[in-house]
């Protein structure tokens, strides 16, 4: 017995040396993937000669050149990297963890995280050329505490999408969401911080101040909702597919969505619901302490030109913040998705507020026990 | 060989169940071909186009060479490991016996996705940033279990006497080890190497915690999954995937026919 | 013998070591951080311990009643996919001949595709428009779609055991594939029938193979949930999913952290009492 005692004491101080060591050999000697961040060279420089390198925690699929191409063009000899994000969550999880991306992006409803946990930068938007093409509502929207720290890019907006040769009466509130008479055609994004949204919309709650009663309430609707509820979408395609072969009628969903069925003939409409559309922003950040701030500001003012803007719109069906590229559209089925031809829709529209950390936990945590109920 | 039937039921039950495998396989190869970016019956016409496209993504290939090399890496660690403890499960008595060998099989009881965040943690705290090698660590925790049980299973009964044998003939333990035991477990060990890397080429829960700037194939899927225009691509990849090692296959048994 | 010892050390330390740091470690950081309050401040630092988490899961009973059910789902899908698959270790280990190493990696073949893409397609199969509705309805078998086979629990499982038979069947393999053919030759001359010798020869050997192929399935299933995201739809989501949850969506390391232990020590408990049960002993000793 004392023998194995000894053996396992000694065993196991022997394996965390050599583990530190082993771990801390294996990062010193991992193939570097990206090249160290250098100084930024002074501005004389001209951009075409510009060299560096930049590391972007993003979403898959924005690491496409479609979407950085100014940059890619005004600047061709620097180096970006990308690291992919999962989800907000994702996001926040890495940056809290030390990544070293200089630059990331989140979705509103997450930015006050960054701005307490001091993950972020200010921005210095006079440095930027295409600032004033940015609306105001959106400058806004990348402003926490009054300071600007994060510079919105795209957006869109959620509504309920469905099938008009289905639903030929139409949709006009939110309710349809958890109206019996869809049963087994309903679908609903898998995220506890929308659903608590919708309810509030159903309601008239105000939805920065939602109750421990009100949050009760709203879980037993949700927990009733999975009786007309097909499935959660967790992303576009899914959703897409489903309302295409005409399993699910009536849908919580973006634009994207709505952009690709009209593209595909499928005969679908987007409510303005009497609640009001949500909308939501994606914005960009300069992680705190990053050593390539001013190139991350060339990256953000190239971000906001007008060849990746009318990417964004054409390629991916989000919108952009640049109002230029906004107001430029032609395309029939993008100005429908857009409602551009509505021209107050923005201000019948619910942006998505700045979570706290304690709705965070608590609106994720009723929807866990949603998914979790008998 | 003893009783020989005529290739009857259990024949047919294999090719029954390769067929039933294979099905949802060749429904992907339809829509690969299909022109339409979704999968919904009726077909819209067929084109070859998002081959083409495929290869003109060299982020998609990328991410394919990346699973590759994390898969083998992995899966070649995996088995050593596994081995060794079996090794030790089957042929030695030590006090510690019942610890290593939960340790060892313990992997298969956490969830990916915890051992992923506890993963992410440490190598966090070890300012180690996280790259194909942090996922291929990952991938070797997971697949040890398997590897481990697959040898072990075929080490358990083997007869000690042949190791005792071929010592008592003047051999040490460990020529005895290489010149006996590893060649009589080799086809264990090549099952075992099979699955480390299955479990790790497909694998995803782990990678997409511990991925850096390079994805893998699951990683770069599953992300592409938000954008329904990319998902033709990814179905044309892994359709391609599949035959090229289906051809692979059928031409090692070819060869191995004529030998 | 000095050489067997040594030879001990070079097999005992590296996979110690390795466990040691990338497996034991790690788990211990994830213990501690379920007694964490919340995630507010760096990830490692020192943070006063708590059962705040534990006392809000035990607070909402839900939980356990999806654990319970979850490890339901994993002893259905095991049971069947092993009693499916052995068939195929049998073909594999006795008719294929000197094919079976084709024949296997036939087998495993698919599971180079990507596993979520053949969910899909699998959900596709199973679909309101898809093969299965498509053709009986075309055979006037029935009128209007089959819902029930997708979205819900029994696509889950059944999904689950359509992804596991392969995987299940290598164990199951590897041991039949030791069992000395002199027994068989022994058994016949004792006149046993085929059935007879197969059921007091074959199988009873091969029983190490299939309860490490059950607790190879058993085990990781209970915590799935890629599966029940894709095809589980409202109702079908496991335990994993919840976990899953708060670690993706909602950043809540420490709860999705409780959460995990829960989990992980029930699991233990079921093992602890399968092992007691089926003594597995025979494989170590």
């Amino acid at each position: 017995m004392i023998r194995a005692l000894r053996l396992s004491t000694r065993t196991s101080g022997l394996m965390l040396i050599l583990a530190l060591v082993a771990t801390a050999c294996g990062g010193a000697a991992a193939t570097p993937t990206q090249a160290p961040p250098t100084a930024v060279p002074p501005t004389e420089v001209p951009a075409a000669e510009m060299t560096g390198s930049l590391t972007v925690l993003d979403w898959a699929g924005y690491d496409a050149f479609d979407f950085w191409v100014d940059f890619q063009n005004t600047y061709p000899k620097v180096t970006v990297n990308f690291e992919i994000g999962a989800s907000d969550a994702d996001i926040y999880s890495k940056m809290k963890a030390g990544d070293q991306a200089d630059i990331f992006h989140p979705y509103t409803g997450w930015l006050q995280f960054y701005v307490d946990e001091g993950l972020v930068e200010e921005i210095d938007t006079s440095r930027l050329t295409n600032w004033d093409k940015v609306p105001d509502s959106f400058k806004k929207i990348g402003q926490i505490n009054g300071k600007q720290y994060f510079l919105p890019w795209d957006w869109g907006f959620t509504s309920i999408l469905y099938r008009t040769d289905k639903i030929p009466e139409g949709v006009d509130s939110w309710a349809a969401l958890m109206n019996p008479k869809f049963k087994g055609h309903v679908s609903t994004w898998d995220d506890g911080p929308g659903a608590v949204t919708v309810s509030a919309y159903i309601h008239g709650w105000d939805e920065t101040k939602i109750t421990p009663e009100q949050l009760a309430t709203i879980k037993e609707e949700w927990i009733q909702q999975r009786d007309v509820n097909l499935f959660y979408w967790a992303g576009e395609p899914e959703l897409v597919d489903a309302m295409a072969n005409g399993d699910v009628w009536v849908a919580y969903a973006w634009q994207g969505a709505y952009a690709t069925l009209l593209g595909q003939g499928v005969p679908v409409a987007y409510a303005n619901p009497k609640e009001g559309r949500n909308s939501w922003v994606g914005v960009y950040g300069i992680r705190k302490g990053s050593q390539n701030y001013d190139l991350a500001l060339k990256f953000f003012d190239a971000k906001l030109a007008a060849a990746t803007g009318n990417n964004v719109v054409n390629l991916f069906y989000y919108g952009h913040s640049n109002q230029d590229v906004m107001n430029g559209i032609t395309d029939a089925t993008l100005k429908q998705a857009f409602s551009i031809d509505d021209p107050t829709i923005l201000q019948k529209t619910n942006f998505t507020p700045n979570l706290t950390a304690e709705q965070l936990d608590a609106w994720t945590a009723m929807w866990a026990e949603v998914k979790a109920a008998p | 060989m003893s009783t020989r039937r005529a290739p009857s039921r259990l024949t047919g039950y294999y090719f029954g169940l390769i067929a039933l495998l294979y099905l949802p396989i060749a429904i992907l190869f339809v829509f690969s071909i299909n022109a339409n970016t979704t999968l919904s019956f009726p077909l819209r016409g067929l084109t070859l186009g998002w081959y083409k496209n495929l290869l003109e993504s060299g982020a998609v290939l990328r991410a394919a060479r990346n699973s590759l090399v994390v898969a083998a890496g992995s899966s070649a660690v995996a088995t050593a490991l596994g081995t060794m403890v079996a090794l030790l499960i089957a042929r030695y008595q030590f006090r510690a016996k019942r610890l290593l060998v939960a340790l060892a099989v313990l992997p298969l009881i956490v969830p990916f996705v915890v051992l992923a965040v506890a993963l992410l943690i440490l190598f966090s705290a070890l300012h180690v940033d996280r790259s194909l090698w942090t996922i291929g660590i990952g991938h070797t925790v997971v697949a040890l279990p398997y590897t481990l049980l697959i040898v072990v299973a075929r080490l358990a009964g083997f007869d000690p006497n042949l190791e005792e044998a071929a010592m008592d003939l003047g051999a040490n333990y460990p020529t005895t080890l290489r010149r006996i035991v590893l060649p009589i477990i080799a086809p264990a060990m090549v099952s075992a190497w099979l699955t480390a890397f299955t479990v790790s080429f497909d694998e995803f829960a782990l990678a997409l915690f511990l991925a850096g700037t390079e994805p893998t194939f699951p990683v770069y899927l599953f992300s592409q999954l938000r954008f329904a225009n990319r998902l033709p691509i990814m179905i044309a990849l892994a359709v391609l995937l599949m035959i090229g090692t289906l051809t692979l296959v059928f031409i090692a048994e070819r060869v191995r026919r004529v030998e | 013998m000095l050489d067997r010892r040594a030879t001990f050390w070079v097999l005992y330390l590296p996979p110690l070591l390795w466990l040691g740091a990338f497996f034991v470690v790690p788990l211990i950081l994830m213990a501690a951080f379920s007694f964490r309050a919340d995630m507010r401040g760096e990830v490692l630092q020192w943070w006063t311990p708590t059962l705040k988490q534990y006392a809000g899961l035990f607070a909402a009973g839900s939980y356990w009643r999806l654990l319970g059910i979850s490890a339901f789902m994993a002893l259905i899908v095991a049971l069947i996919s092993t009693a499916l698959a052995y068939p195929i270790a049998y073909f594999l280990a006795f008719r294929a001949g000197r094919r079976a190493g084709f024949y296997l990696v036939l087998l495993l073949v698919p599971f180079w595709t990507s596993y979520l893409l053949r969910v899909m397609a699998w959900k596709f199969m199973l679909g309101s428009n898809g093969v299965i509705n498509s053709f009986l309805m075309y055979t006037g078998l029935i009128h209007e779609p089959l819902t029930a086979l997708l979205y819900n629990r029994n696509a889950v499982v059944l999904t689950l055991i359509y992804v596991w038979i392969p995987f299940v069947a290598l164990p199951i393999f590897a041991a039949l594939q030791r069992i000395d053919l002199a027994l068989f030759e022994a058994a016949a001359d004792l006149g046993a029938t085929p059935f007879r010798r197969f059921w007091r020869v074959t199988f009873p050997l091969s029983l190490p193979g299939v309860f490490a192929a059950f607790f190879m399935v058993f085990i990781p299933t209970v915590g799935e949930y890629v599966t029940p995201l894709l095809v589980g739809g409202s109702r079908g989501s496991m335990y994993g999913n919840i976990v899953q949850d708060f670690f993706t969506k909602a950043a809540n390391w420490p709860l999705g952290s409780a959460l995990s232990m829960i989990m992980l020590i029930a699991t233990l408990a079921l093992v602890a009492l399968a092992v007691r049960i089926v003594d597995l002993r025979r494989l170590i000793e």
